[in-house]
């Protein structure tokens, strides 16, 4: 039996938020959503979560990056910014690859875990389970 | 950056004679350009490579590098970078060879300030025509690249939702949780990919009208057959949906030089449309008019209506208005695009006017067939 941390899941596609939010309750997590980036960035001060998984195309093509980035830089997320943040995509990539354009000229920043859609589901638990012990310890 | 017009141009001149340089100098420093002299091939290419200058002159006849050897090198560094060759033995010969190694024109000694200043002129338009086309270039490449990454999204999202359901339902344990999410998903799935074919089907439409397959003219279609074709096929889901759906053709309607299957993936859109965003309880109004050069249709329905600042949008390929009202109905976003680019393709004319909560009224109008003389 795993802990009850909390996993935020930020995506527009409600069909992914409802499989992966049953996958996540089904080990025993606690589960919040939001369908944009602007209810994303509500929730995470209201619901405080353990981990993020954080869509990279929502409204916009970079909406998720820029999302990233708003965490880990802004000062009005500062108490946030040590949340591990999970980027998914359904666009088969290197992630690293499009960091450093993505959009216009702003430098882009590694997000901490990058999975590709649909997300590998025994890698994808075992390194939630991992970050979520470092992140105890 | 660079290209910025506040830029000054900069611009190098190479030549081993003290004289020449400090004339050119001066000439050109007076037309408000940077400008740096160099007394052989070997120190100007060093400068070339570091600065990247807007345009060389160089003396065909030095110590050490030859005018001809910086020529070809300086392409090497930055094709776009203009060369204009100067020197004292001007002969064709010499002057084709320049050329033909890239040079942009030729100066023969002695020359006056108002050719210096001619040449270097044009020169430098050149440069920045040739950059600014270089830029056109990448931006477009860059248009290109992200529209191709925005399309795979499109595909690829579906696919990986159903995907996902899959594979979470292999990995849950057999509970009765797990019955229960089974069937829900199972309908889901398919609603996810009736919206793949769909996207997929609406992609080969707009790229049959954009190879002219689906806007040929092979002869005149007739509005009545179709729409009253049409009136059967959405009939029933109107009475589903308590809609009223009101189709009045005029029987003489004179018929549209266009493909009957074009005509049909037009309006079939408008009205799947007007159906789609409408009301319970609403009404879809379809009304044809002969009109002195053309056809107008008019598609207006009681719906939830586009907001203002949304309506330049709509006809942009993949756009949908993201709103309460929106969000449960599955679309493609590709089909108001198609009926734009059938319409123009036609050598009619789409407008649209709506209003918030209120509804959505196409005003459409098609070329008349038939020996009429078009406008």
């Amino acid at each position: 039996m795993s802990q009850d941390a909390k996993v935020l899941i930020i995506d527009d596609d409600e069909d992914f938020r409802i499989s992966m939010r049953t996958l996540l309750e089904s080990k025993n997590y606690q589960v919040a959503e939001a369908d944009s980036g602007k209810q994303g960035l509500e929730k995470i001060k209201t619901e405080k979560p353990d981990v993020i998984l954080l869509d990279i195309m929502m409204e916009t093509m970079d909406e998720g990056y820029l999302l990233n980035q708003l965490i880990k830089f802004q000062k009005q997320y500062e108490d946030f910014r040590d949340i591990p943040v999970f980027m998914v995509s359904s666009i088969q990539e290197d992630p690293l690859s499009r960091f450093p354009k993505a959009a216009g000229n702003v430098d882009m920043i590694t997000p901490d875990h990058y999975f590709s859609k649909p997300v590998d589901i025994p890698k994808f638990l075992e390194t939630l389970e991992k970050v979520l012990q470092d992140k105890k310890s | 950056m660079i290209t910025n017009q506040t830029v000054r141009p900069y611009i190098i001149v190479i030549d081993d004679d003290q004289v020449m340089r400090l004339s050119c100098l001066k000439i050109l420093k007076k037309e408000g350009y940077e400008v740096a002299t160099f007394v052989d091939g070997v120190e100007g290419l060093e400068n070339i490579y570091q600065r990247k200058p807007d345009l060389v002159v160089v003396d065909l006849k030095m110590p050490r590098l030859s005018g001809m050897e910086v020529i070809s090198r300086v392409h090497a560094i930055d094709p776009d970078i203009c060369i204009v060759v100067i020197t004292g033995y001007a002969t064709i010969g010499t002057a084709v060879d320049a050329m033909k190694n890239g040079a942009y024109d030729f100066l023969p000694k002695p020359f006056t300030p108002d050719e210096l200043r001619l040449i270097v002129r044009r020169g430098l338009e050149r440069r920045m025509f040739a950059k600014k086309t270089a830029e056109l270039k990448k931006e477009k490449q860059q248009m290109q690249r992200r529209f191709v990454t925005f399309v795979s999204h499109q595909l690829q999202s579906p696919l990986a939702a159903v995907k996902q359901y899959l594979e979470v339902l292999n990995f849950l344990p057999d509970t009765p949780d797990k019955q229960a999410v089974q069937k829900e998903w199972i309908d889901r799935s398919l609603a996810r990919i009736s919206e793949l074919l769909e996207l997929i089907s609406d992609w080969l439409t707009i790229s049959k009208i954009e190879s002219g397959q689906l806007t040929e003219c092979t002869g005149d279609a007739n509005l009545v057959k179709i729409f009253n074709d049409l009136k059967t096929t959405f009939q029933p889901e109107c009475d589903k949906k308590n809609i009223f759906l009101n189709i009045s053709i005029p029987e003489h309607l004179p018929p549209v030089p266009a493909r009957e299957d074009c005509l049909r993936v037009l309006f079939n859109n408008l009205i799947h449309n007007s159906i789609k965003y409408n009301k319970t309880g609403g009404s879809v109004q379809v009304q044809a008019e002969e009109k002195e050069n053309s056809i107008e249709v008019l598609v207006k329905d009681s719906g939830i209506g586009i907001p203002d600042d949304k309506i330049d949008l709509i006809f942009e390929d993949f756009y949908r208005v993201k709103s309460e009202n929106t969000k449960k109905i599955p679309g493609t976003g590709l089909g108001l695009p198609i009926c734009k680019k059938i319409v123009e393709e036609l050598g009619g004319a789409i407008e649209v006017d709506s209003k918030l909560n209120v509804g959505t009224a196409f005003r459409i109008n098609l070329p008349k067939g038939r020996g009429e003389k078009g406008a």
